[in-house]
């Protein structure tokens, strides 16, 4: 009944990505089935998520919800596991023909991280995901709405995410950091946020893409109903693409539910095990 | 007496660099003429006319390194066994045991660490970000009760309400591995506490804070703890485990 979220072996064949996410198991809580309010319902009383995108006063889309990852991944045989990751986690060019345009050296850095079975990913040594990853782990974030910022709270490490929409410029040399500098404006029903300031050497996928302090992202973010995100993410980093590329991801609404406690360094067993082939 | 006690490898594994919106200006601000935020203006109101808590505020720092800064030797209501951990633990000799050593914070600890905190209200719930471990609480204002018997997490299970001008918070469902300071000093399973959120005028508020564990203490006890505005900036980044290296040095099982 509980949504334990128990982590069983979907990725034998890519083992190496239980190192990176096996780190921690989460465990049920009082507030996992929690009516959320504010929903809209259908006669039966279950959540109904094709019903319009909610709004707040000033007539803007609410991106205020939990999202969960669209889960675009065959289950093994065995069946799927309730830490079930997308492609995208795995290669965040997945839905790009031909791949993302990696820079020689990039190209070779990911093919050199694979072979190395990802032993160097940040995530395995539980460090921040990044801004693109925080989308593609299997994890829930919460989204909450206020005048003048959008916050994101994320399960994973119970880390938060700022994106400023009090009209603030972005910073013009920022001191680099795991989650950048985010600000964002409304065009439309989307909300465009710009970030920038990522410091040197983040991964954008367990392939070990990579996002260099140069790295410009741009997020257009649409809630094109109640229970759907759909999210353009461009990043435009010359140092390690030959040109800007745009992936869409979709999140999906989990209605009647809460964050759970997620530490990735809490009896953290793997670092030691983890080794390059 | 504290001179001993490892904060330093707590709360040393990350230093917070310099940022760019570190000097911002705050919005709805109330200035003295010369420009300078007025932090005895009156305590800012909401629609319905109870104070707004929202804003950057820091704690006075005292109470990461002991809980108890202000009370009397002996005012503590230590049950035995409680009394005994704490002294086997305020030497530092147990530090490796201490789960934010880990970077892993609990509370009512996350509370005191020395670092900004930002609390934003939202409808329903009350969100505070911390800049410490870059971690944040969720309080729910939503009218739902605490759950009877959680599944205890680092920071517990919380529900604000009003009680006149004081925000009330109860938390429980705290794991009882958490150090509710440097010192040591523990409770168990059954804590219960209660942070009253005073705001006194624009720049000033009290968190009194009651720890109520009749399996830790004899009694419920009550500290006082102070928290000034920080007013034109905003939260830096703290990763506790980047290029973490004091762990190692701790001592203990």
């Amino acid at each position: 009944m509980s949504r334990t979220r128990r982590i069983s072996d979907t990725l034998s064949a890519n083992r190496i990505i239980a190192g990176l996410i096996l780190a921690a198991g989460i465990a049920s809580a009082q507030w996992v089935h929690y009516p959320t309010v504010g929903i809209p319902r259908t006669k039966d009383g279950k959540p109904n998520l094709s019903a319009p995108a909610p709004r707040t006063q000033d007539g803007k889309p609410d991106l205020t919800g939990i999202w969960d990852v669209l889960h675009n991944r065959p289950c093994p045989p065995e069946g799927c596991a309730d830490m079930w990751i997308p492609e995208e986690f795995l290669n965040i060019g997945f839905s790009l023909k031909g791949g993302l345009p990696y820079q020689p050296w990039a190209a070779a850095i990911v093919k050199q991280r694979m072979a190395e079975n990802r032993f160097t990913d940040p995530n395995a040594h539980c460090l921040p995901t990044g801004i693109v990853r925080m989308y593609t782990t299997p994890l829930y974030r919460k989204m909450v709405q206020t005048p003048g910022l959008l916050v994101i709270l994320n399960e994973r490490e119970a880390m938060y995410r700022q994106i400023f929409t009090d009209g603030r410029p972005l910073p013009e040399d920022p001191q680099p950091s795991w989650v950048g500098y985010s600000t964002g404006k409304w065009e439309g029903d989307a909300l465009v946020v710009q970030s920038s300031g990522f410091r040197d050497g983040l991964w954008m996928d367990a392939n070990g893409s990579p996002l260099t302090e140069s790295g410009k992202i741009t997020e257009r973010i649409r809630r094109v109903n109640f229970g759907t995100l759909e999210i353009e993410i461009t990043v435009n980093d010359p140092k390690a693409y030959t040109k800007p590329w745009t992936v869409k991801l979709t999140q999906l609404l989990k209605a009647d539910t809460d964050l759970l406690d997620y530490y990735c360094v809490e009896n953290e067993k793997d670092g030691p095990h983890l080794v390059a082939k | 007496m504290f001179g001993r006690i490892i904060l330093a490898s707590v709360l040393l594994a990350a230093i917070p660099a310099s940022a760019q919106w570190f000097n911002v200006t705050t919005p709805g601000t109330p200035r003295t003429p010369d420009g300078k935020p007025n932090l005895s203006a009156p305590t800012p109101r909401g629609p319905d006319g109870k104070p707004s808590l929202n804003g950057i505020w820091q704690m006075n720092g005292k109470y990461l390194q002991n809980i108890a800064a202000d009370m009397k030797p002996g005012e503590v209501p230590y049950q035995p066994w409680a009394e005994q951990l704490f002294k086997a633990r305020q030497d530092g000799a147990l530090g490796k045991t201490d789960p934010a050593a880990r970077c892993i914070p609990g509370m009512p600890k996350l509370d005191a660490l020395p670092y900004p905190f930002k609390i934003i209200e939202s409808p329903g719930m009350v969100m505070i970000l911390f800049e410490g471990f870059t971690t944040f609480r969720q309080i729910f204002t939503d009218g739902r009760e605490l759950p009877k018997d959680p599944n205890p997490t680092w920071f517990g299970y919380s529900v604000g309400k009003w009680e006149g001008d004081d925000w009330v918070v109860n938390t429980m469902g705290i794991k009882e591995s958490t150090w509710m300071d440097n010192a040591g000093r523990p409770h168990s399973d059954a804590l219960h506490l209660i942070e009253r959120f005073q705001r006194h005028d624009f720049g000033h508020m009290d968190i009194l804070l009651t720890i109520d564990d009749p399996k830790a203490y004899t009694k419920p006890w009550t500290v006082k703890e102070d928290v000034r505005l920080i007013p034109d900036t905003e939260l830096l980044e703290y990763i506790c485990v980047e290029n973490e290296k004091d762990f190692g040095h701790l001592v203990g099982k």
